[in-house]
């Protein structure tokens, strides 16, 4: 394997091997919450959280635990910290775990976290198994960002709350903030990076 | 029968109102990934649906008796995923043994299922809304029908997409997400059905 | 990662299970009463909310038989103004809406004949849509609003009766749904606000509700003294 660098690791999850952009993971929670942008953020860094904390258990552990069971194991692990930030939302942050609700306990099942953890942080040690996680999780939070953002300005004619659209200047379109328009914006703005992607690509 | 139109509205709901894919984002990979086949489509969704009716009867039972008894509400999470996966484990094995032919066409999928953020949407949902024993049995069947139903139709109209001209930025992922947004949005007028 | 003896698996697994799980129980414990000091928190903004002249207020708990969910315990915050004297009643109504459950604070005034306010404390509905429940324009509709004889609705148009609320366009579903859950739940509070106040107390549910009739079980229930939890 040829040596690569922390700061490689680090910004490929970013955008070259971004999770939900480039590798469609983690598609649930990137439609689910994002009638928001602060909904975006909080789900974000949630996930990052969650990411990079069982990413570092995963590579701690990488030894000991026997093949058979890998998988189950880092399951457990996985929930295990999505409870925590569940608690701790819960606790700490409760209008962002009330705007999120069950979607924070679905983490579990996000396939970005458990691609990480079985693809990289099993086979690496602790330094670039966290690096590649946090890289991977700030990747997934600006994508989740942008997205609310898009979906409020024009779904709700605010931005992180702050009603910048008036009602009498702007009719919200609605429908941005429902359930297809989750799915018509993240198809877009795929397929816009992939324009430019692709033009880039022939000009080179 | 006050509990029997409830019971018949939850598996609407599930079904088409609410449509576990189209309105709450459920099991999206498998939706994205394996709809290319109309025929591999339904085998996914009947897995689905069944493991979706299990998981329905056993994480009630684990919530009421032991989580709920005991103030344990932290190990949900825990204690549903573990579930899961060991309840496809073993209905892998046992269609195995059972019936090799079931086995071949339903085999490859279950193992996809156990990341299949629907089961444990429906587990948690299902806790989150108080339902009774039945009630959650009929939201499983009902999202599983959802499941399938989205699942085919989206695959019937891949097969037909493989012939039209799509813009190049837009091929794959995207043009599914755009299909499914109007899908979803077709699904919204099932809305009016719950209305009487 | 070579050797799978079914020992070993069964070994590593339950260490993990039992350290996640001290792990888990720990935190739980440790940011439990955060949790509900936020829980009470809300309530209690909730219920000055919707009894707007309210300065304090005590809690009554009566224990209900229901044959669906077994005994139930029903709490009424009986509200006070500033002299101490009671002042309204306010309690949790909830109930199925259009995806999730509602779950409401209902302000009620103290001759027991209309509404003082109403504000939604958890809902599932439709962002865009059926989230509107949660919009002044609807919840104002609830102050004021008599009770007797039950609460009504119509579509589209202004309301004609002191009894009734206009529903929400494209959200008729939860509109209606929070109605008969209000009605339900007040048939309820007026029979257990009918005994003598603050003393303990056991009904079955109202015949209003159509559930068959339960059997009354002994009285059990407290009456919680007043904390002056307000302020």
């Amino acid at each position: 394997m040829a040596k690569k660098t922390l700061t490689y690791e680090f910004v490929k999850g970013i955008w070259r091997e971004n999770a939900v952009i480039k590798m469609l993971l983690g598609m649930c929670p990137a439609l689910a919450v994002t009638n928001s942008a602060s909904n975006g953020l909080a789900m974000g860094l949630a996930s990052t959280f969650v990411v990079a904390a069982s990413g570092l258990m995963v590579s701690l552990i990488r030894r000991i635990v026997p093949g058979g069971v890998r998988i189950p194991t880092y399951i457990i692990i996985i929930a295990t910290f999505v409870t925590l930030a569940e608690l701790f939302l819960k606790a700490y942050l409760p209008d962002i775990s009330k705007s999120l609700g069950p979607y924070i306990p679905l983490i579990i099942v996000n396939c970005m976290i458990m691609g990480r953890a079985e693809f990289f942080a099993s086979k690496h040690p602790v330094t670039p198994a966290v690096v590649d996680a946090l890289g991977t999780g700030i990747g997934f939070t600006w994508v989740l960002v942008v997205l609310g953002a898009i979906r409020e300005v024009l779904g709700s004619g605010s931005i992180f709350g702050f009603a910048f659209l008036g009602e009498k200047i702007f009719t919200p379109w609605v429908v941005m903030v429902l359930p297809a328009g989750a799915f018509l914006s993240l198809g877009l703005m795929i397929g816009v990076i992939n324009y430019f992607t692709l033009r880039k690509r022939r000009a080179a | 029968m006050d509990s029997m139109i409830q019971i018949m509205l939850i598996f609407i709901s599930a079904a088409v109102v609410n449509n576990f894919v189209l309105a709450y984002f459920l099991g999206i990979c498998p939706f994205l990934g394996v709809s290319k086949k109309t025929d591999t489509a339904l085998n996914m969704g009947f897995a689905t649906t069944f493991v979706m009716v299990l998981t329905a009867a056993i994480s009630w039972l684990i919530n009421n008796l032991i989580l709920l008894k005991y103030n344990l509400p932290f190990l949900q999470n825990v204690t549903y995923i573990i579930t899961i996966a060991s309840l496809v484990q073993l209905v892998e094995l046992f269609v195995r043994k059972s019936s090799p032919s079931l086995y071949r066409s339903l085999g490859i999928f279950l193992p996809l299922i156990v990341t299949n953020c629907a089961i444990l949407g429906l587990a948690l949902f299902s806790a989150l809304r108080e339902y009774t024993f039945v009630q959650s049995l009929f939201f499983g069947l009902g999202a599983g029908v959802g499941f399938t139903l989205a699942l085919v139709i989206m695959a019937g109209i891949r097969e037909e997409l493989e012939f039209a001209d799509v813009p190049e930025s837009l091929k794959g992922a995207p043009i599914t997400l755009l299909v499914a947004g109007m899908l979803a949005l077709a699904f919204m007028g099932f809305a009016g059905l719950i209305s009487a | 990662m070579k050797k799978n003896s079914p020992l070993k698996m069964i070994i590593t697994l339950s260490v993990t299970a039992i350290i996640i799980g001290g792990l888990l129980s720990g935190f739980y414990k440790l940011v439990y009463p955060q949790i509900e000091a936020n829980r009470i928190a809300e309530e209690k903004i909730a219920i000055f909310t919707v009894l707007p002249e309210a300065k304090d207020y005590d809690i009554v708990e009566y224990e209900i038989l229901s044959k669906k969910k077994g005994t139930e315990i029903v709490q009424i915050f009986r509200g006070k103004d500033e002299n101490g004297d009671l002042m309204g009643f306010a309690f949790v109504a909830a109930g199925p809406g259009f995806q999730g459950i509602i779950k409401m604070m209902v302000g009620l005034n103290l001759e027991k004949t209309y509404l003082e306010g109403m504000t939604v404390l958890d809902h599932m509905e439709t962002p865009g849509l059926g989230d509107k429940i949660t919009f002044d324009f609807f919840l104002d509709q609830f102050k004021e609003l008599r009770i007797s004889p039950s609460i009504t609705y119509i579509k589209n148009v202004k309301p004609k009766h002191d009894n009734q609320i206009q529903t929400i366009t494209g959200a008729t579903i939860s509109a209606v749904a929070i109605v008969k859950t209000l009605n339900k739940k007040i048939a309820i509070i007026l029979e257990l606000l009918a005994g003598p106040p603050g003393k303990l107390k056991v009904v079955a549910e109202p015949a209003a509700v159509a559930v068959p009739a339960a059997v009354a079980v002994p009285a059990a229930a407290v009456a919680v003294p007043a904390e002056g939890k307000g302020k």
